[in-house]
């Protein structure tokens, strides 16, 4: 009597893995197609995308303390991610504030990147806390980022983490600070 | 159906309302892990028979982004060690290739909704008499979040940061007239060595009219012919450029030779009718 239950219970069991499977593949298959649709209109170039999936967070910030934050802080360092054809050259560039400002300009704040708070992972493995010698470039100068940096294999990425210090002073004006960092990357072998 | 139920969380390796938790994450995951805005193709070419042309910059994002589309000139230059660098240029540009000042954008700034997709046109009005040849540009497409949270700032007058992530990613442009010539020519090979490997820093100098597309491949040969190892790398040469390539001495040792191949056959990333042939180059060098 429970041996046929059971069975069913197992198919039903089933029938739920298989289900969750199919629409995860099918979340894969609908954005691989969004982008052969985009592709579509290429050759047969791997197209470049740059993303940001975490920004440099400071969290809060006191007066005339300064604060830092290393490009090794997995919940706070800026992390970027480039997907485009792996094994292909480029050539990435980072535009950093000095300053960062008050929404209506009445203060603004020092920001520093040092020459050491950057670091390019093409392993497709590390994090920014594991991030190792041996999975691409540390302590790299976001303003001179290595000129032999390729798009990563295995994962066709490569990811950018990026640190740095904000020097806020004695008499800081409290509020929210913003400023931009832009990250560009070029294919150079195009 | 209680009894069901039972004997379901029994066979379930974890709990069903986890596994259920447990895919959402997945899915939420693999949405956040493409933010970012896709451009394609990754090179528009015009020619004074087809002015027109059209870039496809997709946001496959669950967020809306801000895109800005702008126009720079910047061709790839390098040092003498062979590092390859860009530097763009928005204006003030002399270079007679460059098409900068003829070329336009429709939209040039737009904000694309979660998941979707928007067609730019690139159009050229290049001046009269204009020489044979290529004319370069970069398309530099600019992405941030659409819709920013701004943090609110501490307790008792805090202090907060947000910092404004802004990618940024430049396509070619060229822009092709009359009759074209790719011609490259090799113009020395300076060699480095290291115990465990070689590199060859490669000299070209284009003399045609278009850029040189091609693939530089380099083998290192011991004194039999027999390969100890190759490297090969995609090669845009616009003017100038040294490029270096890495030679692993796997288990070898110097005296060895370095066999040098350029040619614009192979490259699987640039349409065929878009390639525009040029000469061959093969040489080698001795390594002592």
């Amino acid at each position: 009597m429970l041996k046929p239950n059971l069975n069913r219970i197992k198919g039903r069991f089933a029938e739920i893995i298989i289900g969750g499977v199919l629409i995860v593949a099918l979340a894969s298959t609908a954005r691989a197609q969004d982008v052969a649709n985009a592709l579509a209109t290429a050759t047969v170039q791997t197209a470049i995308t740059v993303s940001a999936s975490q920004p440099l967070d400071f969290g809060n910030v006191f007066q005339g303390i300064p604060k830092s934050i290393g490009d090794n802080m997995d919940d706070s360092s800026a992390i970027f991610i480039i997907t485009g054809q792996a094994g292909a050259g480029i050539n990435i560039q980072f535009s950093l504030p000095e300053y960062l400002s008050l929404p209506d300009g009445s203060d603004r704040m020092s920001i520093v990147f040092r020459s050491t708070d950057a670091a390019v992972d093409t392993s497709n493995t590390a994090t920014p806390s594991t991030m190792a010698a041996g999975n691409g470039w540390v302590n790299q100068n976001p303003y001179l980022l290595p000129s032999a940096a390729v798009i990563g294999s295995p994962g066709s990425n490569t990811k950018i983490y990026l640190g740095g210090r904000v020097v806020p002073s004695g008499n800081q004006k409290a509020g929210v600070y913003s400023g931009d960092i832009v990250l560009s990357v070029f294919y150079n072998g195009l | 159906m209680i009894e069901n139920k039972e004997l379901l969380r029994k066979l379930s390796p974890v709990p069903f309302g986890v596994s259920a938790i447990l895919l959402i994450l997945i899915l939420s995951m693999t949405a956040e892990l493409f933010a970012g805005v896709l451009v394609a193709p990754t090179v528009v070419f015009l020619s004074d028979k087809s002015r027109t042309g059209r870039l496809t910059i997709q946001n496959p994002s669950n967020l809306p982004k801000d895109v800005t589309i702008s126009f720079s000139f910047g061709l790839p230059a390098s040092d003498s060690l062979g590092d390859i660098y860009l530097t763009l240029q928005d204006s003030n540009v002399t270079d007679p290739r460059s098409a900068l000042e003829w070329v336009k954008a429709f939209p040039r700034k737009v904000v694309l909704p979660p998941n979707g997709s928007q067609v730019v046109r690139v159009v050229a009005n290049p001046p009269a008499g204009l020489a044979d040849g290529e004319y370069w540009a970069r398309i530099v497409i600019a992405a941030q979040e659409g819709e920013t949270t701004i943090p609110a700032s501490g307790e008792n007058g805090g202090i907060s940061t947000k910092l404004n992530m802004v990618t940024q990613t430049a396509i070619v442009l060229k822009y092709r007239t009359g009759a074209l010539l790719s011609d490259l020519q090799l113009q020395g090979v300076a060699v480095q060595k290291t115990p465990n490997q070689v590199w060859a820093i490669v000299d070209l100098l284009n003399r045609g009219n278009v850029s040189y597309v091609g693939i530089l491949k380099c083998r290192l040969l011991d004194q039999n012919s027999n390969e100890i190892s190759a490297n090969q790398v995609d090669l845009a040469v616009y003017r100038n450029l040294k490029r270096r390539i890495a030679l692993p001495l796997i288990n070898s040792k110097i005296p060895a030779q370095i066999e040098i191949s350029i040619s614009n056959e192979g490259r699987t990333d640039i349409a065929p009718e878009d390639v525009i042939p040029g000469n061959k180059i093969s040489y080698n060098l001795k390594v002592e």
